[in-house]
């Protein structure tokens, strides 16, 4: 099997790093990406579940875009709902009838949903979230969960990194997932003190096996919150429409006062949203939170065209299987070969770790050396499926991945 | 300057820097030479500060932590600013014992610190040589690993740093042929030792001293290193993450 060279996106990245800081910031940094050579930096075009980069190679994308695509690159139905709004206005003085619409659907479609606000990244979600708890409560505190991401925002980064202070991270308080009691003995201890809890409904950190609730766990999380008028607040940035389309919690069986979407709501259109219960509503309608393309209307149509088109095509369902068979697949081939492959997660979004070495080397070593073949797969972050993923594409991957396998035993 | 500062500073200049001692007599045949058939060791105490001691026997120097039993020469410092001073030239160690050989330190001593520092600033040599770029290499990813230790202790953020890395071993390695240094992460605690350790946790790899050097020195653009392979990072690199948040603050405590 032929492996890639990527030479393009190594000239590219050699102009890059003179004038854009790092090169390539933020989470699409090539750091993470281990053996860096095997990866590719830059994508040139894609279309369905595939892209290929800037040196003309092909991959089956199981990062998909770290979220957002969800029904295809370039889905013709959702670039059409787009181009049709574009066509009349995108970017206006005023917002466009769409917004009303796309609202509407997030209130039809999401169970707790009782009004939905909307704008361009996760992280601009979970921070009004956070102001929103502490406008309804009038408290201070916030907790959120170690290794729990929730964007860049200052308070959601620890005060030893650069451009933190302690002053950012004051009144932030750090709990641990599926430590019940740690938080009920802490929101005992710190009675009327706290305005929020802010969680992924299931923790996915990077580098790391992700891991489910326990039993009860956010039942109890739930009444917990009632009882002290702590805000519950789900971060379903990344998971939200890939496990329910009611909503991530509603997988898990249970009520959060506000939820914070991004990733997947408009097939890679730049959009968020924040839904919340109407005792939720005057504290988000008192806070004060806007930015200049969160009315563009473009992202608003896709958005509306691909919840839609998400529950047309069972795509949660769709998801699911697909993701069951890539790691059934997956595990079954590690086995063959010798090695243990854990999975973790949710099917529509695994992470995947060889386990016989907990260094994470031999891991990063095959992740490499699938990318390289055609089935670009990340070691240190949970991988995503999308409706547009077919038989045959998990077909190809399993034949990279028993290729990648063999490789490792030539090395 | 708040008494932490110092005490940094002292511990760097104690256990990073004078370490290097260890490899100068290794690989400069001159400063070789001028601890010839020497047999002494020197006791570095600071009040409200660190220990250290370095021996000199066999023609070999050892550089240690804490108290060595029996010292030739004690040299004792009222502060940690007081010994920061004298590694800065502007103050003088008040001897305890060993005024006999108060000539070795003026004078052998005195040469062998000169030649670490003409070592520790290729800013100040013109066209070094792979020899000079080799010994450099080796001292910066020396005062690198052992300065870790101190600021992760006593750094108010890189505390918090430091409780964020799960224990473990991180490798740092210039290939083919070393230096290398290792660090081990306890609860918390970074220690770092020389040399290559069985099962690394975490592995940064520099191909070779010239990639190291200019890497280490900030000479080149790190983001382009790591991007072409240059420099390997693999493993859980989670751990160099939070290192390399400590190792951005050495230069606040290294003169």
């Amino acid at each position: 099997m032929k492996t890639y060279k990527y030479n393009k996106s190594q000239e590219l990245f050699k102009k890059a790093a003179e004038i854009i800081p790092c090169g390539i910031y933020g989470h699409f940094s090539p750091a993470p990406l281990i053996p860096v050579t095997d990866y590719p930096f830059y994508v040139d075009h894609a279309k369905g579940s595939r892209f290929w980069d800037v040196d003309g190679n092909e991959f089956i994308d199981y990062m998909c875009a770290y979220g957002p695509m969800v029904l295809g690159y370039n889905n013709d139905k959702i670039d059409a709902a787009a181009t049709a709004q574009r066509g009349k206005v995108n970017c206006g003085p005023a917002p466009a009838e769409v917004m009303i619409d796309l609202a509407q659907e997030f209130v039809e479609t999401v169970d707790i949903a009782d009004w939905a606000f909307f704008a361009k990244n996760g992280a601009d979600m979970t921070t009004f979230s956070l102001m929103v708890a502490r406008a309804h409560s009038g408290r201070d505190k916030i907790i959120r969960l170690k290794g729990g991401y929730h964007g860049t925002a200052p308070w959601s980064q620890s005060p030893d990194h650069h451009g933190i202070t302690f002053g950012d991270a004051k009144d932030i308080v750090i709990g641990e997932w599926n430590n019940y009691e740690a938080l009920e003995k802490y929101i005992h201890k710190h009675k009327g003190e706290v305005a929020g809890v802010i969680s992924t409904p299931y923790h996915h950190p990077t580098f790391a096996d992700n891991e489910l609730p326990a039993d009860g766990y956010w039942q109890k999380v739930e009444a917990l919150c009632k009882n002290e008028g702590v805000v519950l607040i789900i971060d379903a940035v990344r998971t939200g429409f890939r496990l329910d389309y009611g909503g991530s919690n509603e997988y898990f069986g249970f009520k959060p006062d506000l939820i914070a979407f991004c990733k997947a709501i408009a097939n890679g259109y730049p959009i968020s949203a924040l839904v919340g219960t109407n005792d939720m509503k005057n504290a988000a309608s008192n806070v004060f939170h806007t930015g200049s393309y969160w009315y563009s209307a473009e992202p608003m149509a896709a958005s509306l065209a691909t919840i839609r088109e998400l529950k047309a095509v069972n795509a949660v369902e769709k998801m699911y299987n697909i993701g069951v068979k890539l790691g059934d697949g997956l595990v079954d081939l590690a086995k063959d070969h010798g090695y243990n492959m854990k999975r973790s997660g949710h099917p529509a979004m695994p992470y995947f770790r060889i386990t016989d070495d907990p260094s994470l080397m031999l891991h990063q070593k095959w992740c490499g050396e699938c990318t390289k073949r055609g089935a670009y797969f990340t070691s240190h972050h949970n991988w995503f499926v999308s409706a547009a993923h077919t038989d045959e594409d998990i077909h190809e991957t399993l034949k990279i991945a028993d290729e990648a396998f063999k490789s490792l035993k030539e090395k | 300057m708040q008494m932490s500062y110092h005490l940094i500073k002292a511990g760097i200049n104690l256990y990073a820097i004078f370490k290097n001692l260890e490899d100068l007599i290794e690989h400069d045949e001159e400063c070789r030479n001028l601890i010839k058939d020497k047999k002494l060791s020197i006791q570095f105490s600071v009040k409200n500060g660190p220990r250290a001691w370095i021996r000199f026997e066999n023609n070999v120097c050892q550089v240690g932590q804490g108290k060595i039993k029996n010292p030739s020469v004690i040299l004792w410092f009222k502060s940690p600013e007081h010994l920061n001073k004298m590694f800065d030239g502007q103050a003088n160690p008040i001897p305890l014992k060993g005024f006999t050989k108060l000539g070795f330190l003026t004078k052998e001593f005195g040469q062998i610190t000169k030649k670490l520092e003409y070592y520790l600033k290729p800013e100040d040599v013109k066209n070094p040589t792979d020899a000079y770029l080799s010994i450099n290499t080796r001292f910066i990813l020396t005062i690198a690993a052992f300065a870790l230790s101190e600021i992760g202790k006593y750094d108010k953020e890189s505390k918090i740093t430091a409780s964020h890395i799960p224990n473990g071993k991180i490798q740092m390695r210039v290939l083919p042929n070393d230096p290398a240094v290792f660090l081990t992460i306890n609860n918390g605690i970074i220690s770092a030792e020389k040399g290559v350790t069985e099962k690394p946790d975490a592995v940064m790899e520099m191909k070779n001293i010239k990639t190291a050097n200019d890497f280490l020195n900030g000479k080149s653009n790190p983001f382009l290193a790591i991007a072409s392979g240059d420099v390997i990072i693999k493993g859980q690199t989670p751990m160099l993450d939070n290192l390399s948040l400590i190792l951005d603050k050495v230069n606040k405590y290294v003169s």
